[in-house]
């Protein structure tokens, strides 16, 4: 391992010329880099057009919002920076320790003080003048322990029932942690991309089966026997049928697809975002995007995301051929979570899945998650470096990407 | 290393979840067009269902002018606050704010809102300026708007406020020339189509549905100078003389317009706190008084046609009293043996009653009936009086007795200037019109001409050293008019001490071209003599009214009628 992160090239060479070729070596992955570029810019764009009207109402500053998603944005390509310059190695070894931290970072929700109470749910604390939802954090930093979980017990995982559990106690610790919130969304998001990663890591159909059945279970016994969540889920199935209360806010996203059309009503002139639809900043963003910029932009961040999570199972892919097995989990584990959160987001903006409280990520208004998905693109930008540096190195393939 | 396991994910496994990614992005799409293409007109209907609204366009009412064009009402942009409540209360803590701006007591505003949270539309204050609006509005709460609506502004105020009446809030008529005419004036307001946003406040105009119709502008007949001039002269007569109220009307004889029409007391019609009917009503047209001795010239008239008199025919009236049955009727003092020219001129009662005796039983009734008196003028101002004649055969000898002096019949100002205006044209009675009128208006022929001037030329003489009206003269024109001074019915009887002081007159009297009365109620400084109360109105206004109208003098400068005018110590008479 030691010996892996050595081979790790210093940053510094990174742009060098390679003499084999004559090519500029580019460390980063194109396409992966092509998708997040547009999508964070293309998420500015919106976050400023869906937030003016909420924004001088409550703030008096139509650009109070785009200035603090701008500050986010610096933070998060800070931290995104740093996070690229550590080895994958490190993460490895930090993965229990990041663990714990994940379970402090949730009770921290709860004490009084620090936890910030929005909407009736305790998702976030505060620090000094910026509130952090917890949550976000949490999703990475369990995709960072769980894969070096499959790599230690892989053999455990691929064949036994205890291998394929004992990190499911620790994912049921978190997710009561975060039911408590609550914070369904994020339960939700944060096993189904577990599961992802441990289908990956081999472990057999039937114990997956039966613990999908099982968590199928759970979450209907959930939906009984919280009011709140039934009421969104029938919201979801027929919005137009109490269109006013529990369907309200879903009706308004699809009224704002209707009326975008192909082209879209034009930047800004949404009607929608003009208190019709509650949350057009934050969750419901693409619903705005998909008024103002119509069926075609619509289509076009549906395949940028698509194209940023192949790249991102492409890059895991080619980790593992390089017999980096951590490396690859954790892209794996990255394009699913992201994935899993575009794909969630969008759906519930277009009435196909009950409304979770998702921020669409690179796009929603919202420090914490831009900060948490940066992190990751760094960290799915670091698996690709290595695994390049160490192509390099031992000259056995030429650079493409 | 410990990274010595081999290849752990199957490519079966990544296909899979490579799969499922493109599915899933293969699901969205199709929804995506679904909703984008295929759900569109249902979900934009259901979008313009929730935000787009039909609102109504104030329209502009309609102008006011006098004759010449000068302004006297009109419509200036302001704007009404309304709120949904229900949105409203939802920036309730900004409440106070909203209230100090609009000058609203806090707890009324509260209850008022409240009280009304299942309605959509509640007015919080209305007609504000729209300066004074963009600060409620720059407080940007949720649910409160604005609705552009007109107010009415009267720049001659208290001087036309009767003739032209006034609107109520919703810019409709209610008073006056503003009511009669308020289909001519009333614009048709349009129709918009807006968008709002969830709040209620109107983010853009979509389409205008219907073009909002102005009002149409309405000239009136007034002349603004002259209803200045009758104002101000009425005004301090009525004050000098601390009479409880007063009217003037100037008509022009050749076509019926109304020049000027004014009372007292007046109001402020710009001020809506203030209204009162006392106030308020247009006296000229809507109160009846009995005419009194200004009914003298029909009497003599009625004579003249009866061919039993002669302007020079002689009536006795001595010892200056006159007895019939249990009633006497009174003369200032003993005139003697007077034709009939002095019984006008110095206005003697036994004189008029003991002619009208003489006449025929329903000759006074047929002419005061052909000049107008008892019924409307057919002015069509609202709420106008038509006066009270009985006829005469019903009567008994002392009622058709004191006819002839003016008692036991009732007319407005207004009619007697128009009966008047008969005795200006030759005969000929027109319809009185508060419009300008333009070209020569057609009249029906009420008296022959003949006796028309002969009654005319008596009516110089009253102005005239001798006359009871020597005040209402008017240097370089012949005058001719008829003094009245009115004892007010009470019950049980005639007061001895409340008057009505009155003046009827025309000029110039070779030429008539106005006609114009003067009324004085219970005037209460000493002198109640329609010669020296009502008269010096007559003669100030009438003298700026022929000034104004370019009339040419009719008689050369004769300073010496003019001396015996001021000379001559206040000896009017009934």
């Amino acid at each position: 391992m030691m010996q892996q992160a050595s081979q790790a090239m210093p940053l510094g060479k990174a742009r060098k010329t390679s003499r084999r070729s004559g090519r500029e070596v580019f460390v980063f992955d194109r396409w992966l880099l092509l998708a997040v570029v547009s999508l964070a810019g293309l998420g500015l764009v919106m976050v400023a057009s869906a937030s003016t009207s909420i924004a001088e109402r409550q703030t008096g500053d139509a650009f109070y919002y785009l200035w603090r998603q701008l500050i986010y944005l610096g933070i998060a390509l800070a931290l995104a920076a740093a996070a690229f310059a550590v080895p994958m190695a490190y993460w490895k070894k930090a993965g229990p320790g990041l663990m714990l931290l994940n379970v402090v970072l949730l009770l921290m929700v709860f004490i009084p003080g620090i936890g910030h109470e929005v909407n009736g749910s305790m998702r976030w604390v505060r620090l000094g003048a910026v509130n952090l939802q917890m949550s976000e954090f949490v999703k990475l930093f369990v995709i960072l322990y769980l894969a070096g979980y499959l790599v230690r017990h892989a053999e455990a995982v691929q064949t036994s029932a205890g291998g394929f559990l004992r990190p499911l106690f620790v994912l049921v610790l978190l997710a009561v942690l975060l039911l408590l919130e609550p914070d369904y969304g994020a339960v939700a998001v944060m096993l189904m991309t577990a599961m992802g990663m441990m289908w990956l890591g081999g472990a057999r159909l039937f114990q997956f089966l039966l613990l999908l059945l099982a968590l199928s279970g759970a979450l209907v016994l959930l939906i009984l026997v919280s009011p709140y969540r039934m009421e969104r889920l029938t919201g979801f199935l027929n919005p137009w049928a109490d269109p006013f209360n529990s369907g309200f806010q879903l009706t308004q996203a699809l009224i704002a697809f209707g009326r975008g059309e192909w082209f879209g009503v034009g930047l800004g002139a949404s009607v929608q975002k003009l208190f019709y639809l509650p949350e057009a900043h934050t969750d419901f963003l693409f619903a705005v995007l998909a008024e103002e910029l119509g069926l075609i932009t619509a289509t076009l961040v549906i395949a940028l995301f698509l194209l940023l999570v192949l790249r991102a199972l492409r890059i895991g892919r080619r980790a593992e051929q390089r017999q980096r097995p951590y490396s690859a989990y954790v892209a794996y584990g990255m394009g699913i979570w992201i994935g899993l959160q575009a794909f969630t987001n969008i759906g519930v903006n277009m009435g196909i899945l009950p409304t979770k409280g998702l921020t669409l990520p690179l796009m929603s208004y919202g420090g914490s998650s831009l900060v948490a998905i940066f992190v990751a693109i760094a960290l799915l930008l670091r698996v690709d470096y290595e695994t390049r540096c160490n192509d390099r190195s031992g000259q056995q393939e030429a650079w493409a990407w | 290393m410990s990274d010595k396991a081999p290849t752990t994910v199957s490519r079966f496994r990544l296909k899979v979840v490579t799969g499922a990614v493109v599915l899933a992005s293969v699901i969205l799409l199709w929804r995506a067009v679904d909703l984008h293409v295929f759900r569109k007109d249902f979900l934009q209907d259901q979008g313009d269902a929730r935000y787009l609204r039909e609102q109504p366009i104030a329209a502009h009412r309609g102008m006011i002018t006098d004759r010449n064009g000068e302004p006297l009402a009109i419509s200036t942009p302001v704007d009404s606050v309304w709120v949904q409540p229900k949105t409203f209360s939802t920036a309730y803590s900004e409440w106070p704010k909203v209230a100090r701006l609009l000058d609203l007591d806090l707890q009324k505003m509260q209850r008022k809102v409240l009280q009304r949270k299942d309605r959509e539309f509640v007015y919080l204050k209305r007609h504000i300026t729209p300066a004074l609006a963009q600060k409620v509005m720059d407080l940007k709460l949720p649910g409160i708007s604005l609705q552009r609506e007109y107010h009415r502004y009267y720049p001659a105020g208290e001087v036309t406020a009767h003739v032209i009446g006034f609107t109520n809030v919703d810019d409709k008529g209610q008073e006056g020339l503003e009511l009669a005419y308020d289909n001519w004036l009333r614009g048709v307001p349009g129709r918009q189509r807006v968008l709002k946003d969830r709040l209620g406040r109107v983010v853009r105009h979509l389409e205008q549905l219907k073009k909002p119709e102005s009002g149409k502008i309405l000239q009136l007949s007034l002349d603004r100078r002259l209803q200045y001039l009758a104002y101000r002269e009425l005004k301090r007569a009525v004050l000098r003389h601390k009479a409880r109220s007063g009217s003037a009307v100037v008509l022009d004889v050749q076509t019926g317009e109304v020049l000027a029409m004014v009372n007292q007391p007046s109001y402020n019609p710009n001020d809506r706190g203030q209204f009162k009917s006392s106030h308020t009503r247009n006296r000229a047209v809507t109160d009846v008084f009995e005419p009194g001795s200004a009914i003298k010239p029909f009497t003599v008239v009625a004579a003249l046609q009866s061919g039993r008199f002669r302007p020079g025919s002689m009536v006795d009236t001595a010892p200056g009293r006159f007895r019939l049955g249990r009633a006497v009727i009174h003369d200032v003092r003993n005139y003697g043996r007077i034709n009939v020219a002095t019984v006008l001129q110095k206005s003697s009662n036994v004189g008029a009653s003991k002619i009208a005796l003489a006449l025929p039983v329903d000759a006074l009734w047929k002419v005061n009936d052909r000049v107008g008196f008892g019924m409307s003028t057919g002015s069509g101002f609202p709420g106008e009086a038509g006066g009270l004649l009985s006829r005469s055969h019903r009567l008994r000898e002392i009622e058709r007795a004191t006819l002839a002096y003016g008692y036991g019949l009732s007319v407005t100002p207004l009619q007697l200037a128009r009966a008047y205006s008969v005795l200006a044209s030759d005969g000929i009675l027109r319809p009185v019109s508060f419009l300008r009128v333009s070209g020569p208006v057609a009249g029906r022929r009420v008296i022959r001409a003949d006796i028309v001037k002969q009654v005319r030329r008596m009516l110089e003489m009253v102005v005239q050293p001798g006359g009871t009206g020597t005040r209402a003269q008017i240097a370089g024109y012949r005058v001719a008019g008829k003094t009245g001074t009115v004892k007010k019915a009470t019950t049980g009887g005639y007061s001895e001490d409340r008057y009505i002081a009155v003046f009827a007159g025309i000029a110039p009297a070779s030429q008539p071209r106005l006609a114009m009365v003067v009324t004085i109620n219970e005037p209460r400084n000493g002198v109640y003599y329609g010669g020296e109360v009502a008269a010096p109105v007559f003669s100030r206004v009438m003298a700026g009214a022929l000034r104004m109208l370019g009339v040419a003098p009719d008689e050369s400068d004769n300073p010496g009628l003019q001396l015996a005018a001021f000379a001559r110590p206040a000896g009017g008479r009934p």
